[in-house]
């Protein structure tokens, strides 16, 4: 059992008897602390999409599925293409990617782990935290260098934008934490 | 226990900050019993701390009716049978009891029709993210989902709590100018003169304060500051000549141009009516920060602290709103006032005070303008009410 607030976008939960994926997450601040958790659930053997939502300590079944370390090679419209270190290609529909999605970039080199149901691939997980060139971002403010003042950076081979301290500049690398979208640190 | 239905509403209420939590149930349970004729039952874990604010309430009993709503003690495990009816709702996320959860599946099985509707009736706050989640299902284990209800103030929201009367009563009240002066006589709160400046505080421990109480002593006119007993005067020790515990109702305590007056505990009708009478509310949490906004008079808000100064951003965000049509400058002072009073920025909050002065006409103005703005005609009530019936 997983606690709402441990469930990453790819995992795959029961309900019901019925198995969903994890596509998206979202953690808010309810009063006193405790956390409200969105997600964006998608069936995995029927066509059926929905938005649920949790309180942070609730606990639920996380289902163990075959797994398999792959990278990212390429989009063959509607499908993302992942390859296992045997060279084995595996087709995740874009509808199951969730917000994975807006990470893939061109030549990511990122191990993901791609999660089968009955030897489908139905979802794919990301590292926790993956490194990315910001493509465009406004010049930096004189003076700030505390971090605690953000602007919008866009990813370099990507639709992805990201709230950055103000001292990142265009070309720099930055490692974005793929579980919240938040800019972490300049690398 | 036999597994039957029936159209009665149950809230579970578990006491957490003494008057907060307690306090909204309360008033929603009232309002669902006075005037949509639902039966409530209010379930609560500490009928003592209720008893403060329900003065004819009886903490020992363990089942009474009162204004209509069945009270019962929630004890753990729960030892008064619970039957499922038309509504559970779990107030501020607490744990129901499993003897409840246990109850719901059967009666989804043998009315797969009509199951319990089970909402968790979450707080309120004015940030973006609550549209987003209201009224969203919540899968829960036995099967029964649960929906989250979130309270705020735009139409995609669940709403505020305001009793249909409400405001016509309060704007009675105020037309009168006498009866500020016989409520502060019937509390037991001597030497206030209607043209004296009258605040009242319900804040928790804070410097800005202790800050506020000294810059009113050495100010030119009468500041009477109310404060019951409790978490304010945690931060007012130095001013005081006694130990808080030896502080007793109606007892007066004079520094300068400022009188503490030791306010004795009231009901929730009586507080409203304090709030009404005061020229400022100084109010915190979620209950009388949302009494003092009805209250049409301007006010501190001191927000429950969280961690990572995260309260920060939700003071902001209804301090976005609420500043949404006030001139920038009122605006702007109010904002800065509430801030350096939940950043416990003494200086600062003495400066924002002495600012605010200067558009105190504007912000009453505002004030008396907010609750109509904010409450957009349908109140947190009748929306629930929608919603169930949905």
């Amino acid at each position: 059992m997983k606690t709402a607030h441990e469930i990453r976008p790819g995992n795959v939960i029961m309900f019901n008897d019925s198995p969903w994926v994890v596509q998206k997450t979202e953690t808010t601040r309810s009063g006193r602390n405790a956390a409200i958790v969105k997600m964006k659930l998608k069936h995995v053997l029927i066509d059926s999409s929905t938005e649920t939502t949790f309180k942070g300590e609730d606990k639920m079944d996380v289902i163990v599925l075959e797994r398999l370390d792959c990278t990212y090679s390429y989009y063959a419209d509607p499908m993302y293409v992942f390859m296992d270190s045997e060279y084995n290609q595996y087709d995740v529909e874009a509808d199951n990617m969730g917000d994975a999605a807006k990470y893939i970039v061109d030549g990511m080199t990122e191990e993901c782990q791609v999660t089968f149901y009955e030897g489908k691939a139905i979802s794919v997980e990301l590292p926790t935290t993956i490194v990315r060139e910001v493509g465009y971002t406004e010049p930096a403010a004189r003076g700030d260098t505390s971090g605690k003042v953000m602007k919008p950076a866009k990813i370099v081979g990507s639709d992805l934008e990201v709230m950055v301290a103000e001292f990142v500049k265009e070309g720099d690398k930055i490692e974005i934490d793929t579980r919240t979208g938040e800019f972490k640190k300049r690398v | 226990m036999t597994t039957t239905s029936s159209n009665h509403w149950d809230i579970f209420c578990a006491v957490v900050d003494n008057y907060g939590d307690i306090g909204v149930t309360w008033r929603l349970a009232k309002q669902l019993a006075n005037e949509f004729s639902i039966k409530v039952n209010l379930w609560v874990d500490d009928l003592g701390s209720f008893a403060h604010i329900l003065p004819t309430l009886d903490p020992a009993s363990h089942s009474q009716t009162i204004q209509g709503v069945t009270i019962k003690q929630w004890n753990q495990p729960l030892d008064l049978p619970y039957s499922p009816g038309a509504v559970l709702i779990e107030a501020f996320a607490c744990e129901l009891p499993d003897e409840v959860k246990t109850r719901l599946a059967p009666v989804k099985s043998t009315n797969p029709v009509k199951p319990p509707v089970w909402l968790n009736l979450e707080y309120l706050s004015a940030e973006d993210w609550v549209e987003g989640c209201h009224g969203l299902p919540s899968f829960q284990p036995n099967g029964v989902d649960k929906f989250f209800y979130m309270p705020g103030f735009t139409e995609k929201t669940g709403g505020l709590i305001c009793e249909s009367d409400l405001f016509a009563q309060r704007d009675a009240w105020q037309a009168d100018s006498a009866n500020r002066l016989s409520l502060f006589k019937k509390l037991g709160l001597s030497g206030i003169e209607q043209h004296h400046k009258v605040i009242s505080i319900f804040s928790y421990e804070t410097e800005a304060l202790s800050a506020l109480c000294q810059y009113w002593a050495k100010g030119s006119e009468p500041v009477h500051a109310l404060i019951p007993k409790g978490r304010s005067f945690n931060s007012l020790q130095s001013l005081l000549p006694c130990d808080i515990d030896q502080l007793v109702p109606g007892q007066q305590l004079s520094q300068g141009n400022l009188t503490i007056h030791v306010l004795p505990m009231t009901d929730q009708q009586g507080y409203d009516r304090l709030l009404w009478s005061c020229d400022f509310n100084i109010v915190r949490g979620e209950d009388s920060f949302l009494r003092a906004q009805w209250a049409a008079r301007p006010f501190i808000w001191h927000i429950y602290q969280q961690e990572d100064d995260y309260h920060l951003v939700k003071l902001e965000a209804f301090m976005r709103l609420y500043c949404d049509n006030l001139a920038f400058e009122s605006a702007e002072g109010w904002r800065q006032l509430n801030l350096a009073f939940n950043q416990q920025r003494t200086d600062a909050v003495v400066e924002q005070w002495q600012n605010i002065n200067s558009v105190g006409v504007d912000l009453l103005a505002h004030a008396k303008q907010w609750p109509i703005d904010a409450l957009k005609t349908v109140d947190l009530a009748s929306r629930l009410v929608q919603f169930v019936q949905k």
